[in-house]
């Protein structure tokens, strides 16, 4: 079939399709390979009413929440700039009422995105936390938040969470093909679940490869073609976060982040600068390199240092020898044929 | 005797010591993973070292920055996802973990989710991130309390300790039993936990702390141990190991900090 299935958009195209008011949001990656590139775009578009899901909530929440896209979140781990005395955007939109928050445990958040990537309606989870305020105070979830079932098999209460399944997810990942399988290495986390669970799928990459090299390597995809609407390739799509055989995390510009994190006109004049001061990743990196220079994006460049290739290879790729002979009949095609002739097995 | 060394080493070594050998190990960020690496080169080398984020026996050679920073490692040897790490912990295969602490009560109880009020925080905390599941089915929990404060009652119950204390945790059939944690290292000593109360007391003190200071922090009438003794002066192997594997560990967060952003500060200007 020569239908061209190809998903490559610009980030601005992509936010613009499958990102809406009010979507549930899922942010795919955990804590490392964060989709920044996404979410400064999600930013600029200025959405809002998002229900926001990020599994470690911390640099890429900060940013949805202090450019209030997002009135409910949904999470396990916050971030505190500036220890006692600095302060979060989530601290503030919590206190000026703007933001309702759920906490789960790392567990929890990321077995109901498992619950959802798999159809199932709700999922076991670990019934230590019973004893904790994790269950006892509840959000915008109440009474669904969690709820205590009894085993039918050993009639023991459990503990358990319900499905989760986002609107959209958009997630960075090291490579795909321009159909939209998405490879990913490293710390695993709740990637694949994140973005399995949701309802569309919006994958940045640092680089669009050939089908060949996916389908070399297809242990390292974790998001199948035909579940993603969109491929946006993005060298650099993560900084400040860091992207495994990409680069190291940008301990600077994470640095000036967090300096500016801690009140909210420092986070605005931070993300003037860098979110609503660059239309795209290209001018980023310019804004970068024009004003501190190209030594310390060089600087945490990754040394290769490469996984060893697993075989994917088999002893032949066709049904006919080096003779022309069926490995199996031991016949050439001609003789074959003869055959099925002779015995009748032919309409003419 | 050996070289001057800073407190932050001693507190390294502290930790380290809670790993033996051949254990599996769930390391936290910060002190553990220092820690983590001090233990497996010098006490515990077939120690499995796991961090939740799915890396799973890796040799660190830079601290890590945080639980899925897998640049610190020069690959690993199982790399699995985070609903498994926590599952394989639920299933008993994770002998000690490590947690930070932000308020901690007598019976080791945590919170690491918020000061004050939960829904309008005076001041919002990280969260339970894995914490809660960790304590919860780990055999062993040490916790690490830096910049915390103990409290009569938590502002936020994040994590299970021993509940009410005594055998409430064990009669609760939410864990396994003997679970729980063993140990609480501050900056002014190490607190152990009495076997039949499961309250904890002072069993160790650092130099140059009085048992004053220590009940100072402390709001309940603090039990100490009748053989109270001094943290052990680190040796020079151990000082050399946790200075040139993390120097700004070595120096305290506060002096790292410092040296850090004067350091960006002179990168940006010079461009």
């Amino acid at each position: 079939m020569a239908i061209e299935n190809n998903k490559v958009m610009s980030v601005h195209g992509a936010i613009s399709k499958f990102v809406h008011d009010g979507d549930e949001l899922v942010i795919g990656n955990y804590t490392v390979g964060t989709c920044a590139e996404l979410v400064y775009e999600v930013v600029r578009q200025c959405r809002k009413g998002l229900t926001l899901y990020s599994q470690s909530g911390i640099f890429d929440v900060e940013v949805l929440v202090g450019a209030g896209c997002a009135d409910k979140l949904v999470s396990t781990y916050v971030l505190r700039a500036g220890g006692k005395k600095g302060g979060s955007a989530v601290e503030r939109a919590m206190n000026a009422g703007t933001l309702q928050v759920e906490d789960y445990t790392n567990f929890q958040y990321n077995a109901r995105l498992v619950a959802g990537m798999h159809g199932f309606s709700y999922i076991q989870v670990l019934e230590g936390a019973i004893a904790t305020d994790i269950f006892r105070k509840r959000s915008f979830m109440g009474e669904n938040k969690f709820r205590i079932i009894k085993c039918p098999y050993t009639g023991k209460d459990q503990l358990t969470v319900p499905a989760a399944n986002p609107d959209v997810c958009i997630v960075h990942v090291q490579r795909a093909d321009k159909y939209g399988n998405a490879q990913y290495w490293g710390a695993l986390g709740s990637v694949a679940a994140a973005a399995l669970a949701s309802k569309r799928i919006v994958i940045s990459c640092e680089e669009i490869v050939e089908h060949d090299i996916i389908q070399s390597s297809p242990h390292l995809t974790i998001i199948p073609a035909y579940r993603v609407d969109a491929v946006c390739e993005v060298p650099w799509g993560a900084n400040p976060t860091e992207v495994l055989g990409y680069y190291n995390m940008d301990q600077f510009m994470y640095g000036l982040f967090m300096m500016m994190d801690g009140t909210a006109a420092g986070l605005k004049t931070w993300m003037d600068e860098w979110v609503y001061g660059c239309e795209n990743r290209v001018a980023y990196i310019d804004h970068y390199v024009q004003k501190f220079g190209s030594k310390i994006l060089d600087g945490i460049r990754c040394k290769p240092f490469y996984s060893a290739p697993a075989n994917y290879g088999s002893a032949f790729t066709t049904r006919w020898d080096n003779d022309g002979r069926e490995r199996a009949i031991g016949m050439t095609l001609s003789e074959f044929e003869q055959t099925l002739k002779e015995r009748g097995k032919l309409y003419e | 005797m050996s070289k001057p060394y800073t407190l932050q080493e001693l507190l390294v070594i502290a930790v380290a010591k809670e790993i033996h050998d051949h254990e599996n190990v769930i390391l936290g960020v910060g002190l553990p993973t220092t820690a983590g690496a001090l233990a497996k080169a010098l006490y515990a080398p077939h120690a499995t070292l796991m961090m939740e984020s799915g890396i799973i026996d890796f040799e660190p050679l830079l601290p890590l920055n945080h639980i899925a920073d897998a640049h610190s490692c020069r690959g690993f040897s199982y790399a699995t996802d985070l609903f498994s790490a926590f599952t394989m912990t639920y299933r008993g295969f994770v002998d000690v973990c490590f947690l930070g602490v932000g308020q901690v009560d007598k019976y080791g109880n945590l919170n690491t989710t918020c000061i004050g009020d939960y829904y309008k925080p005076k001041m919002r905390l990280p969260g339970s991130g894995g914490a809660c599941d960790f304590i919860s089915y780990a055999k062993r929990t040490v916790l690490t309390m830096l910049g915390g404060e103990f409290v009569e009652r938590l502002d936020y119950f994040t994590s299970p300790g021993y509940l009410d204390g005594g055998n409430s945790r064990d009669q609760s059939g939410l864990f396994p039993v003997g679970s729980g944690p063993t140990m609480l290292l501050t900056t002014k000593g190490v607190f152990r936990f009495d076997p039949v109360t499961k309250e904890m007391y002072l069993s160790q003190i650092h130099p140059r702390i009085t048992v004053e200071q220590v009940r100072k922090d402390v709001p309940w009438n603090l039990k100490i141990a009748d053989d109270l003794k001094e943290s052990p002066r680190p040796t020079d192997e151990e000082i050399d190991f946790i200075r040139r594997f993390a120097p700004a560990m070595s120096a305290g967060r506060e002096l790292a900090m410092e040296l850090t952003i004067a350091n960006l500060m002179k990168q940006g200007k010079g461009g």
